[in-house]
């Protein structure tokens, strides 16, 4: 109950492409965020997978059965809008249960699957009212509520967040993860956050232009990204253009950055000479005696660190962190940067330049 | 440019202000709703003619007969707009093709000609038309009933496609969806969900086509003379407003103590009906509930799927061609036929009147309505905003030959009579006009948020300065589709017109006149009043191409 594969799917608008050619299998269970900038097809996918469209070529599956034709209301996906969509002529209970109501389950059904799902999200206390009297936060969930409460083993959340404020949306993500994984539902989740991606999802989909970019686990995408792109996106990195220098048998590499200075980095299989782009998060360079030279051009507070902004004697920006116990610099000052080594990602550098590959739309 | 340079000094001052919507709220009470209400008064002061005419059971058989014919034909009409409204306007909201833009200016066409015109078209292509008129029609032997319902469908469906989608764009699309992917066929999401949503737009459509077919008198009056329903001196079928336009000429109007006493009844009995209507329907639209607590799965499912949709929207589309469009078009058949000479000096002169009085009505309504109008708008909850809100439907809901009647009562109790019956002309359509222009001017001033005004004012711009570069550079295509509804609305009323005087000679009453001299047995003035009508067509649709065009090149400079 709850496994979905894609087929090789593709829906076009006129000659224009939403998504093209994307194949992926999501397990029972499973909480995938679809994450990526806007415009690059998120929303088609679990349109596509709920039934809302038909996907102009390939197949969707649903445990094993070749469900692409068979129409929405028969689809048995829940589905949650960004903008709610609860129905605003019926109260919250008569919304929870408009699912069974339409499915004909009878008042009994109706009413317990209602209390059942009302209670999951702890709006019970409040069912008779209407949406209209309610925050956008304890909406989102009443609309989360009524989405479970079809029976269905299958969510997809329409960037269900993005519409509520900041405080309330940091909350409602774990509940969220709470109840879906306490039902053990499988759940399509679409944001282009990626904070909220990394914190919710056991999977990551990362797409761009209408297709799957990179795929995996949270942490697996932050540590080792496959590309400039997602080490851009998701988390903050700071990029620099550089040629490999030199490299040992056993793969250890040196790298050459613009206008001189020679850093070691992680063992990689390029050859000395390629052209190539290192990712290196802020909390992976350290101020030291020794290395690269930087002239701090900003000093930002952020709670508990300091963000230290410079721009090195290679013309790149390099950020880092400063723990608040430690010495903060000046804007103006000099500072010497060195990066942890092991953390640090090496990719061929993009036909396009490092700006190009980046861009979001 | 100095006047606009002193406009905008004065307008910073609040008195200025206070007095300039002081005078346009006196203006509307004295000049618009008193004279149309008016006649009610004299009830009272004439009681002894009214008394006469109750106790005369035949003239009041004619009177209970034509306000009945009127309200049955009205109710009938608007449920079947309704009915054939709903699909229509889904069509033309939710769905994409090729040609929608067509689509949108066809529905829009019949607003376009002149009722009386539409009275000449419907009459050849339904029924069988009288001796003389060589077109070939249908030729169905239809009641005068059917007839002015199949009549009154054709000017009132624009308005309830239009009010309808109007309320649909404005209903999340998602609504359905959920509801869809919660299970519900598509049948069943439409009426639990989308429909209960749209009770203010069904009133809306409701009141506007209801008042619309009860006050028709020009195209109505055209179908019953060809009908022979009507004659100069008897009449078999009549609807309240033919009755009083009928008095009004055969009797020779109020000269005659019979003729006054029974067009003040059924004035009367008109405006109080309309009014009470206009309350209850609003009461019984907000309180109705569809019901939908029960569904059908199975039934809904089956439905929504396979042919039956289909099925519904090819219908639409037939019932838009053939009895709305096709009948109203068929007057262009004439032209296949040879034409006798046409009298193009009445015509013009005819034309000029007509276009004198729109727009002139017009002008005032736009200028007089736009304080009253920004006031509605801008002061929701407020209790006079309100109330105003609610006066200014009146002139709209009352039947317009009543209307007209009960002004020429009112300016005649003053004095003016006949010598200034052009200006008397002109007041009557500034009143059934003046709701289509400021109710298009709350909806547009409604959706303009009053802090781009606010800003330019903290900016140093006096508030006239405001409107004319903010505000009004904003509602501009709105205040223009408004005066263009007005000012068709103007040029194709006979009913006030006839009510007012029998002098002013407008076009529909110039096409009414050679119809009847048609009757008489002139028979070559049936094609002539059909070239006439087509002129006058032509006419309206380049009128309409043109201030359409100025409108999109003004959006572009904007």
């Amino acid at each position: 109950m709850g496994k979905i594969k894609l087929d090789r799917i593709s829906m076009r608008f006129g000659d224009f492409y939403a998504v093209r050619d994307i194949s992926l299998e999501i397990n029972n269970g499973e909480y995938v965020t679809i994450l990526g900038p806007s415009g690059c097809g998120k929303t088609t996918l679990i349109k596509v997978i709920s039934g809302i469209w038909t996907p102009t070529e390939g197949k969707v599956y649903v445990d094993g059965v070749d469900v692409t034709d068979v129409p929405m209301e028969d689809r048995d996906v829940g589905y949650v809008f960004q903008n709610i969509a609860l129905f605003p002529h019926l109260n919250l209970r008569d919304n929870v249960s408009y699912s069974p109501r339409v499915k004909d389950l009878g008042d009994q059904v109706m009413e317990e699957r209602s209390t059942e799902y009302l209670e999951l999200v702890n709006m019970l206390a409040r069912a008779g009212m209407f949406p209209s009297e309610l925050s956008g936060g304890e909406q989102q969930k009443v609309a989360i509520a009524r989405a479970l409460a079809s029976g269905s083993k299958m969510l997809m959340l329409d960037e269900p967040l993005s519409a509520l404020d900041a405080r309330v949306r940091m909350e409602l993500r774990y509940e969220l993860r709470r109840i879906v994984k306490r039902l053990g539902i499988t759940v399509l989740h679409v944001t282009h956050d990626q904070e909220e991606a990394m914190s919710v999802s056991d999977r990551i989909v990362l797409m761009r232009y209408g297709a799957i970019a990179e795929t995996g686990s949270p942490l697996e995408i932050y540590r080792h990204p496959k590309s400039v792109f997602a080490a851009n996106f998701i988390g903050e990195t700071n990029l620099l253009e550089c040629t490999v220098s030199d490299k040992s048998k056993m793969g250890k590499t040196k790298v050459r950055l613009r206008g001189g200075p020679e850093i070691r980095v992680s063992r990689t299989n390029f050859n000395i000479g390629d052209p190539v782009v290192i990712s290196v998060r802020p909390e992976h360079v350290y101020p030291a005696t020794d290395g690269l030279r930087a002239e701090v051009t900003d000093v930002v507070f952020m709670g508990t660190y300091w963000r230290v902004r410079t721009i090195a004697e290679t013309r790149d920006h390099v950020e880092y962190n400063v723990s608040t116990s430690d010495e903060i610099p000046e804007v103006g000052d000099m500072v010497h940067l060195v990066f942890n080594k092991k953390a640090t990602v090496v990719f061929a550098r993009p036909e396009g330049g490092i700006e190009e590959e980046i861009r979001l739309e | 440019m100095s006047v606009l340079k002193r406009i905008d000094e004065l307008s910073g001052n609040p008195k200025v202000r206070r007095s300039w919507f002081t005078l346009a709220c006196a203006f509307f009470l004295i000049i618009i709703v008193i004279p149309s209400i008016f006649v009610v008064t004299k009830i009272l002061t004439e009681w002894d003619l009214v008394n006469n005419i109750l106790s005369d059971a035949s003239t009041m058989d004619i009177i209970m007969g034509a306000v009945w014919n009127s309200f049955s034909i009205a109710f009938i009409v608007t449920v079947i707009d309704i009915l054939v409204g709903l699909p229509m306007a889904w069509i033309m909201v939710r769905r994409e093709f090729r040609g929608k833009n067509v689509l949108d200016t066809l529905m829009d066409l019949p607003l376009a000609f002149p009722t009386a015109v539409l009275g000449l078209s419907v009459v050849v292509f339904w029924a069988v038309p009288p001796e003389g008129i060589t077109v070939p029609g249908l030729g169905l032997g239809i009641t005068p009933y059917m007839l002015v319902v199949l009549l009154h469908i054709i000017f009132t469906y624009p308005y309830m496609v239009r009010s309808l989608s109007a309320i649909l764009e404005q209903i999340e699309p998602n609504y359905e969806t959920a509801a869809m992917t919660l299970g519900a066929s598509r049948w069943t999401a439409v009426r639990t969900i989308t429909l209960p949503l749209f009770r203010a737009g069904l009133a809306t459509g409701f009141i506007l086509c209801f008042a619309r077919s009860l006050s028709e008198t020009g195209g109505t009056n055209i179908a019953l003379l060809l009908m022979g329903a009507i004659t100069d001196d008897g009449g078999t079928f009549f609807t309240g407003p033919t009755f009083i336009a009928w008095m009004k000429t055969a009797f020779g109007g109020a000269t005659s103590p019979e003729a006054m006493g029974a067009m003040i009844l059924i004035s009367v009995i008109m405006i109080v009906f309309a009014l009470i209507l206009l309350v209850v329907v609003r009461k019984v639209m907000m309180g109705f509930r569809i019901p939908i607590k029960k569904v059908w799965p199975d039934i809904g499912r089956k439905v929504s799927r396979g042919l039956l949709p289909k099925a519904k929207d090819v219908l639409a589309m037939a019932f838009l061609l053939f009895v709305v469009l096709i009948p109203s078009f068929y007057i262009f058949a004439f032209l296949t036929q040879p034409t006798g000479d046409i009298d193009f000096g009445g015509l013009l002169s005819a034309t000029g009147t007509s276009f004198l009085v729109a727009g002139v009505a017009v002008a005032v309504d736009i200028v007089f309505g736009m304080p009253v109008a920004i006031y509605i708008a801008r002061n929701k909850g407020n209790r006079l905003a309100d109330v105003l809100d609610e006066l200014v439907n009146v002139p709209l809901i009352i039947p317009t030959t009543a209307l007209g009647f009960s002004l020429a009562l009112f300016w005649g109790s003053f004095g003016f009579s006949d010598s200034v019956a052009l200006m008397l002309v002109v007041l009557g359509h500034i009143s059934f006009t003046y709701p289509l222009v400021v109710r298009n001017l709350v909806g547009a001033i409604e959706e303009v948020d009053p802090s781009y005004e606010e800003i330019a004012i903290t900016l140093g711009a006096k508030p006239f300065q405001a409107f004319r570069k903010i505000l009004f550079p904003i509602i501009k295509s709105s205040v223009l589709a408004g005066g263009i509804l007005a000012f068709t609305r103007s040029l194709g009323e006979t009913g006030a017109t006839v009510a007012i005087s029998d002098s002013v000679n407008t076009i529909p009453i110039y096409i009414t006149n050679l119809v009847k001299a048609g009757m008489a047995g002139e028979y070559t003035m049936f094609a002539e009043a059909a070239m006439c009508s087509i002129v006058l067509i032509a006419i309206c649709f380049v009128l309409m191409m043109v201030i359409r065009a100025m409108s999109q090149g003004g959006d572009r400079d904007a």
